[in-house]
């Protein structure tokens, strides 16, 4: 009876520890809650974007007219110009060395000029001299007409001396010209976003990254994009509201601007600054009040626009709320190929 | 009477601890190996529940969770303009590979998290702060990775390693379900998977969704499917679908069923022959007690009685076994055991129809008994 004992209790033994083991293992454990609420969508139906804020009239991108050497930047970020104020100044040596031997060739030709016209006053006083002389013996004819040719010379002469003043002066004011272009300056009033150029540097005209960048901060807008399957769904003047990435419990309330007429490739908003084009998105504008906390330009949001709940007519018969398959259904979206 | 077969039975020492290791063995093999299978199978979902999101949203085509279809990056934002979806985020997850500062190399799963809610990021953190990934060049990094890359002396807190030659640092390690490649899972904010992976021209793998309340996640996949096209799954869909995927593409399924087969057929063999040897050695006490006046059908619940009660503890014995076996060889998540409720049942039922077919054996035999083999001597 030992050994029935024994291997009863073993068996016993054996399920207890099988059912003690498989208690505490199989419990599935609940997701970590998230750290911050996720972005809600606040309306019943709604078209989500990603969008990104940017100073109304869009941020100006400041370019060199000429490739160069930056020799002074007159403005730091945050700095606010008005229209005409100088931003940066490119190197302006040889022009400037250029301006001064055009300045410096300026009186040579003014002395020209007199020159010319003492040359002409001589000759002049001279053919009247001769002119006077009545005595066809004392003065030939000859010698008049020769005297008289040689004023209408010295008078041409003066003419061209004057021309080459007047050219010398143009020459000069070109160089001025030129080297005014060289201070690049506010295109209108603004405030200084970005400043990516440094006194030393070599600026190029073809650069990606623009030298400055000046936006209007004081009235900013979103510029939210819609994926283009979603691009239907978006009906004009709709309400919106807004989430900065990683600050989701207080909303920006959107008011309707424009939607952008044109679809364009969707820029990857990844921070990478080589863009990616992956797909093309409907471009919608929002304007919003200033929040009571801060928002700055360049920082990407959270877009949910409202829709209505029934089906727009005219626009939206593929989609229902209540799940009835659309008739074109399957396209999946990573079939939808861009056209860069 | 049930005395008497008890006796009978436990009497018989030889021949009962036989039948005992029979059906032990059996179980043992049964579960065991059943155990083996379904611990692969939930290594090959560990993609899926490190994740613990409710809806898993990617192509529509896609066959399992580690064969990866990246979307367009605007597919976040198609997901949440469907109606019925409080939240959904994007996650990367990729093969990538880490070099350590001594030249090693090992492959790492590398998943990419929403930086500001960090949905997705693992439920238990061994040591430090799982919320300091939004730091700079910042990485969680598993239990696994840490015994892979060269043990808690080479991989802590504060260590920096590359990955694509981007340096990372590790601020946390966490504790995850290891994954049927076994590689570790290495865990960083989506932007910064995106920054160290290599240019792609999308990169997005998955949208991760949550339904609001009322609205049941396989509800919302077919909602998303319908509306977008795109293949959407609950948790447990992805996982049926990854796990048969890979009973339909490997040669796990056929080899697990063969061993638990034969396991099944072995047990059944050496119960059922020493069960009627048993029987047969037993012929003379059963006929007289025929002969005393037992029916058969006395005789036959007797026979059924010794049979389910030397099942029963071999059952136990050999779950008991096969539990140790995995607490021992395969404890601390080393090999993929894990013992499941329906397989425990499963073997349960095939050994009551191990001692049933062995007992139906016997019975006709004690049916065709007479009384009078008593006497015969």
């Amino acid at each position: 009876m030992v050994l029935r004992r024994l291997s009863f209790w073993i068996a016993v033994g054996g399920i207890i520890l099988t059912i003690a083991t498989l208690w505490g293992a199989n419990k599935k454990v609940a997701p970590p809650p998230p750290m911050e609420a996720p972005p809600q969508n606040p309306y019943p139906v709604t078209v989500a974007a990603a969008g990104i804020i940017e100073a109304v009239n869009e941020n100006v991108r400041i370019a060199p007219p000429v490739s160069g050497l930056v020799t002074k930047v007159y403005v730091t970020v945050a700095d606010h110009v008005e229209q005409g104020d100088p931003l940066f100044q490119l190197d302006d040596r040889e022009l400037r060395a250029q301006l001064q031997t055009r300045t410096d060739s300026l009186p040579s030709a003014a002395a020209r000029i007199a020159e010319q016209e003492i040359r002409l006053r001589d000759v002049q006083d001279q053919l009247k001299r001769l002119q006077s002389v009545t005595d066809r013996r004392a003065v030939s004819e000859d010698d008049v007409k020769r005297k008289w040719h040689e004023a209408e010379g010295a008078k041409r002469a003066l003419i061209r001396a004057r021309a080459d003043f007047h050219l010398a002066k143009t020459e000069r004011d070109e160089v001025q010209a030129i080297l005014n272009r060289l201070t690049v300056r506010a295109p209108r009033a603004a405030t200084i976003l970005q400043v990516n150029v440094r006194a030393g540097e070599y600026a190029t005209v073809n650069a990606i990254e623009p030298l400055i960048i000046l936006g209007d901060t004081e009235t900013l807008q979103v510029r939210a994009d819609i994926d283009e399957v979603n691009a239907p769904l978006m009906v004009p003047g709709s309400p919106a509201v807004a989430y900065l990435k990683g600050f989701t419990d207080k909303a920006i309330p959107l008011t309707f601007d424009r939607i952008e007429p044109y679809i364009v490739p969707k820029r990857s908003l990844s921070g990478d600054n080589r863009e990616r084009v992956d797909t093309r998105v409907l471009q919608v504008i929002y304007r919003f009040e200033r929040p009571s906390f801060p928002v700055y330009v360049g920082q990407q949001v959270d877009v949910y626009i409202e829709r209505p709940v029934e089906p727009v007519s005219g626009q939206d018969h593929n989609r229902s709320e209540n799940g009835t398959p659309p008739s074109n259904i399957s396209r999946p979206l990573s079939e939808t190929e861009e056209t860069p | 009477m049930n005395y008497v077969a008890l006796k009978m039975l436990f009497g018989d020492r030889p021949k009962y601890l036989m039948l005992l290791a029979g059906l032990t063995f059996s179980t043992m093999l049964i579960v065991q190996q059943g155990s083996i299978f379904w611990g692969l199978m939930t290594w090959s979902q560990s993609g899926i529940t490190n994740v613990n999101a409710p809806v898993w949203v990617t192509d529509s085509n896609i066959n399992q969770v580690e064969e990866i279809k990246p979307l367009a990056d605007t597919t976040v934002n198609v997901v949440r303009s469907v109606s019925g979806v409080e939240w959904a985020v994007p996650l990367y997850k990729g093969v990538q590979r880490a070099r350590l500062r001594d030249g090693n190399y090992e492959q790492i799963a590398l998943v990419g998290i929403e930086s500001s809610t960090l949905i997705g990021r693992p439920g238990k953190v061994l040591d430090g702060n799982i919320e300091e990934l939004r730091s700079p060049d910042a990485v969680a990094i598993d239990q696994l990775g840490v015994e892979r890359l060269g043990g808690p002396e080479n991989i802590h807190l504060g260590t920096t390693f590359e990955i694509n030659d981007h340096r990372v640092r590790v601020v946390a390690i966490v504790q995850t379900q290891k994954s049927f490649q076994n590689f570790p899972f290495v865990y960083t904010t989506y932007e910064r998977a995106l920054g160290v992976t290599p240019e792609e021209r999308r990169k997005l793998s998955y949208v991760l969704a949550s339904p609001v309340s009322g609205v049941s996640p396989e509800e919302l996949a077919r909602r998303i499917h319908e509306q977008t096209g795109l293949g959407a799954f609950t948790e447990d869909q992805f996982g049926w679908k990854t796990i048969r995927w890979i009973l339909q593409n490997t040669g796990i399924g056929v080899n697990f069923g063969t061993t638990v087969l034969l396991g099944f057929i072995v047990g059944m063999a050496i119960s059922g022959q020493t069960f009627y040897l048993f029987t047969v050695e037993n012929l003379p006490q059963f006929g007289a007690l025929k002969a005393i006046g037992a029916s058969t059908g006395m005789l036959a619940r007797m026979i059924l009685l010794q049979s389910f009660t030397v099942g029963s503890i071999g059952y136990g014995v050999g779950v008991g076994l096969a539990t140790l076996f995995g607490l021992t060889a395969a404890g601390g998540g080393r090999l993929p055991f894990k013992e499941t409720w329906p397989l425990l049942v499963g073997v349960a039922v095939a050994l009551l129809l191990i001692c049933a077919v062995s007992s139906v054996i016997s019975i006709r035999k004690l049916a065709k008994l007479e009384p009078a083999i008593v006497f015969r001597g």
